[in-house]
């Protein structure tokens, strides 16, 4: 094999994989005939172990624990918008206004949701602000790279469904909920066909820039020094957020409750979409997100509390 | 030993495995190759891997002459 293509496929593995076996493993490959097989064999492990590596990086206590909060906080705002969009323009909404229960239920995930934002700036926004200075002070335009991964993920995603808005004459939007069904569709909406595509391109948009934003402020954090933090910093916004997600989970689970109690009929309705989904289905999706982000927000403020040990 | 040709990225990533288990460690390099041994964990574990085949592969015999 010949050497720019050996190390072009070399390149393809993660820097840690590549400082151990690198060497050794570009010897091996330029006395090994080319052929696809080979060439599709190296690309297809050097993936394997791209993404085997994201679970081995060597983060401290206290970055681990930020890194934990972020993906629980992903994981309840998308759990939460999809929980908000289920009861939106819906029946459930008007059932809401004559059952405390249900809007009681309902408030604890809007309090929860405002707790969790609290929990995330307090601690997102210095870290941001460290990790940027650091950055810039060492010339450091990796990190600055990644840290400008998420806003322009939403820009992308903003974007897309702007244009798509503005190309149909009822400026209907192609939200990401879309894909579930349209049993609030007025008679000037594009067809059920249109708005399902459509929509499932911002879906993939949403869920493609949120994996990529998480992987990229994760690498930021890696590759910034935050022992300089108190230890404050990561225990109290931890453990708030741990409690926020809960709330929400808790308010998600109860309003389910409520909801079949009160409302059994529209929580079962068939919205009509090509997914033919049900409110049910909906709700369940969003406690079940909810319920990871929580499990995973309490380990977020363990490891934050367990910080003091390093 | 057993025919089959492994990939050179399937081999990379076996042999990464086994060092990362400790199954494997490396010897020096000679010229262009590179060596590796078993460590006294590794050996524990082939031999009783090898032990569990053996006993499988005599259940499956005596299951076959006893048709």
């Amino acid at each position: 094999m010949n050497a720019r293509l050996v190390s072009q496929l070399v390149g393809l593995y993660p820097l840690e994989w590549r400082t151990r076996y690198g060497g050794e493993f570009q010897s091996f490959l330029e006395d090994h005939p080319s052929d696809l097989g080979t060439i599709l064999n190296v690309i297809g492990w050097a993936m394997y172990e791209r993404v085997l590596s994201l679970g081995r990086f060597k983060m401290d206590r206290r970055e681990h624990s930020l890194a934990l909060m972020l993906y629980a906080y992903l994981g309840a705002i998308a759990a939460g918008v999809n929980f908000y969009w289920t009861v939106a323009d819906t029946p459930l909404a008007a059932a809401m206004h004559s059952r405390p229960g249900l809007f009681t239920s309902w408030n604890l995930v809007r309090g929860g949701s405002l707790l969790a934002a609290v929990a995330a700036a307090m601690v997102g926004l210095p870290v941001l602000v460290t990790i940027l200075r650091t950055a810039l002070s060492n010339r450091r335009w990796d990190v600055v790279y990644r840290l400008a991964v998420p806003p322009c993920a939403a820009l992308v995603t903003l974007a897309w469904m702007a244009a798509a808005a503005s190309a149909n004459s009822s400026h209907w939007v192609p939200t990401p909920w879309d894909v579930t069904g349209d049993w609030t569709a007025p008679q000037n909406w594009p067809p059920l066909a249109t708005r399902w595509t459509l929509s499932s391109v911002t879906l993939v948009l949403m869920m493609v820039g949120t994996i990529v934003s998480a992987i990229s402020v994760r690498q930021a954090i890696r590759r910034s020094d935050l022992s300089k933090h108190r230890r404050l910093w990561f225990t109290v916004p931890s453990t708030l957020l741990a409690g926020s997600v809960a709330v929400m989970a808790f308010g998600v689970l109860t309003w389910g409750w409520f909801v079949q109690r009160y409302a059994a009929s529209d929580f079962h309705l068939r919205n009509g979409g090509l997914f033919s989904s049900t409110n049910l289905f909906s709700w369940g999706l969003s406690s079940l997100v909810f319920l990871v982000a929580t499990v995973v927000a309490i380990q977020g403020s363990r490891t934050a509390l367990a910080s003091e040990a390093t | 030993m057993s025919g089959t040709r492994l990939g050179p990225g399937t081999l990379y990533g076996a042999i990464a495995r086994l060092e990362r288990e400790k199954l494997i460690e490396a010897l020096p390099a000679v010229e262009r190759r590179q060596p590796y041994r078993l460590t006294a964990k590794g050996l524990r574990v082939l031999r009783a891997k090898l032990a569990t085949l053996h006993g499988f592969a005599r259940a499956g015999l005596r299951k076959l002459e006893a048709r």
